[in-house]
């Protein structure tokens, strides 16, 4: 057992603390983003996974932000994914991702699951109960998300989960995961399988240690479950994960992760801009100079590049009904590519705009040093390379160039 | 808009000489650039102790100095406007 894992109770459930909060999901993000900032510092220092905003997120009733009314949930759309990830970043890249990645677990149960599994989970993750964590990398396969090694075998009318996962976000806090596996009557390594399994129904092993550059506070463990769950758990069909995948998963994650990112960079220019402005920072910094005033608007242009294109990317998905289209799938690595790029430079643009003091030192006010290590993950995390070689083949596919 | 006020715009409106400082004074056809008029931010907010919000921080507050009165005034506390 990891050391966090060890002090779970078999049901490893946590109930929300205290009344649910009321109020839009960007006023209910501002109460999270709060949290998240008194202890931003020291989870960073210790790598360390956010359990306070997790408290508050699951209080907030935001966990159930995407699960519909008739289940007791908030009940948003994409749309408001978007705007708590981004309101999220500006205080904690970590906090923005752990929450972006938990909403595309809900939308796949919510868009997905059968009958008794919808029933049974969509009001405990409503009720703040139930914190969804993802399983889809695999030693060998890396992140590669339709693919699997690791196969799921029927045992009756149960399914036998035995899987290592590199990377498990959050996985010492989860109360439940969705896994992807090798479907039980697999003839390729194509035909995955996505099941649930809560927490109290697996094994869980830690396998090793979280000391990454950034993302410190996002704690992505190695871990291995093993378990078996009721047949009905299978989310979707047997083998037809990639249906989900390109559904729910990818444009729920390049969305989500895009605003996480972007409000990553926007809080670092928002604290730079601050600074400046004080009257110490009148003081040290010449306002007049041009150099100073070419870094700002750069880091600014490339913010408002990317708010746009996340904007224009998020009316696509809401307006069309399917995805499959190469221009669609496009548009959405674009944004996936473009916002793990310019979000970065914009950092770094601000760091030559304040220097080493303001920039470079982990105790300036301005944290860009943690927005700059956070913001190196997002061209890893699904690797830009592989959504390249994705696009190469997709432009392919579009001789006229037809934009969506 | 009070004398404090009125001192403060006095020399960013080099172009004023010393014509009276009405709330129609025209600022930006007086000479204040987009540099200057952060400048003058920055005095406003140093001298009467306020902060204005982003959402005022455009270019219809600075048209005129009655425009920009009217902002800095709704940052001063309540019984301190001497109109």
């Amino acid at each position: 057992m990891s050391p966090d894992a060890q002090d779970r109770t078999v049901e490893g459930d946590r109930p929300a603390a205290g009344p649910p909060a009321s109020g839009t999901p960007v006023e209910r993000a501002a109460r999270v983003a709060e949290v998240t900032e008194q202890h931003v510092v020291r989870l960073d220092r210790d790598a360390a996974f956010p359990v306070e905003a997790l408290a508050e997120l699951r209080r907030t009733r935001l966990l159930g932000l995407m699960v519909p009314a008739a289940f007791g949930g908030l009940d948003g759309s994409l749309r408001d994914v978007v705007d708590v990830s981004e309101a999220l970043g500006r205080a904690d890249m970590s906090v923005a991702m752990i929450f972006a990645m938990h909403c595309q677990q809900v939308q796949a149960v919510v868009r997905y699951a059968h009958e008794p599994l919808r029933s049974e989970l969509l009001p405990r993750i409503a009720a703040g109960e139930i914190y969804l964590a993802s399983v889809t990398t695999e030693t060998g396969k890396g992140g590669h998300l339709r693919s699997a090694e690791a196969r799921l075998h029927e045992d009756g009318s149960r399914l036998a989960i035995e899987r290592v996962a590199p990377i498990v976000t959050g996985g010492a806090q989860a109360d439940g995961f969705l896994v992807t596996m090798l479907s039980p009557a697999a003839e390729s390594s194509h035909q995955v399988s996505l099941v649930y399994a809560h927490r109290s129904q697996l094994e869980i092993s830690g396998t090793g240690d979280w000391q990454p550059m950034g993302m410190r506070a996002s704690h992505s463990l190695p871990l291995t479950l093993t378990g078996s769950v009721p047949g009905h758990q299978v989310v979707g069909e047997h083998g037809a994960f990639h249906e989900i995948a390109g559904n729910v998963f990818g444009p729920v994650a390049h969305l989500g992760w895009s605003a996480a990112w972007l409000g990553t960079a926007a809080g670092a220019l928002s604290r730079v801009l601050k600074l400046l402005r004080s009257p110490a920072g009148r003081e040290r910094f010449d306002l007049r100079s041009e150099l100073l005033l070419t870094r700002l608007s750069r880091s600014r242009q490339r913010l408002d590049g990317v708010h746009a294109l996340l904007r224009h990317t998020l009316a696509m998905v809401e307006r069309q009904e399917s995805l499959a289209a190469a221009n669609s799938q496009l548009l959405l690595n674009a944004l996936k590519i473009t916002a793990s790029e310019q979000c970065h430079a914009a950092v770094e643009d601000l760091i030559d705009a304040v220097g080493l003091r303001h920039g470079y030192l982990k105790d300036s006010p301005t944290r860009l040093e943690l927005a700059l290590r956070d913001l190196r993950s997002a061209a890893l995390n699904y690797s830009n390379d592989r959504l390249h070689l994705a696009d190469g083949r997709l432009a392919l596919r579009d001789q006229g160039v037809h934009f969506a | 808009m009070d004398a404090t006020f009125v001192d403060l715009l006095r020399p960013f409106l080099k172009g004023a000489g010393d014509v009276d400082i009405t709330p129609d004074t025209h600022l930006l056809e007086l000479g204040i650039d987009s540099m200057q008029s952060i400048e003058l931010l920055f005095s406003i907010e140093d001298t009467l102790g306020i902060a204005l919000p982003d959402e005022a921080l455009n270019e219809t507050t600075f048209a005129t100095a009655g425009s920009l009165w009217k902002a800095v005034a709704a940052q001063l506390p309540a019984g301190t406007v001497t109109a």
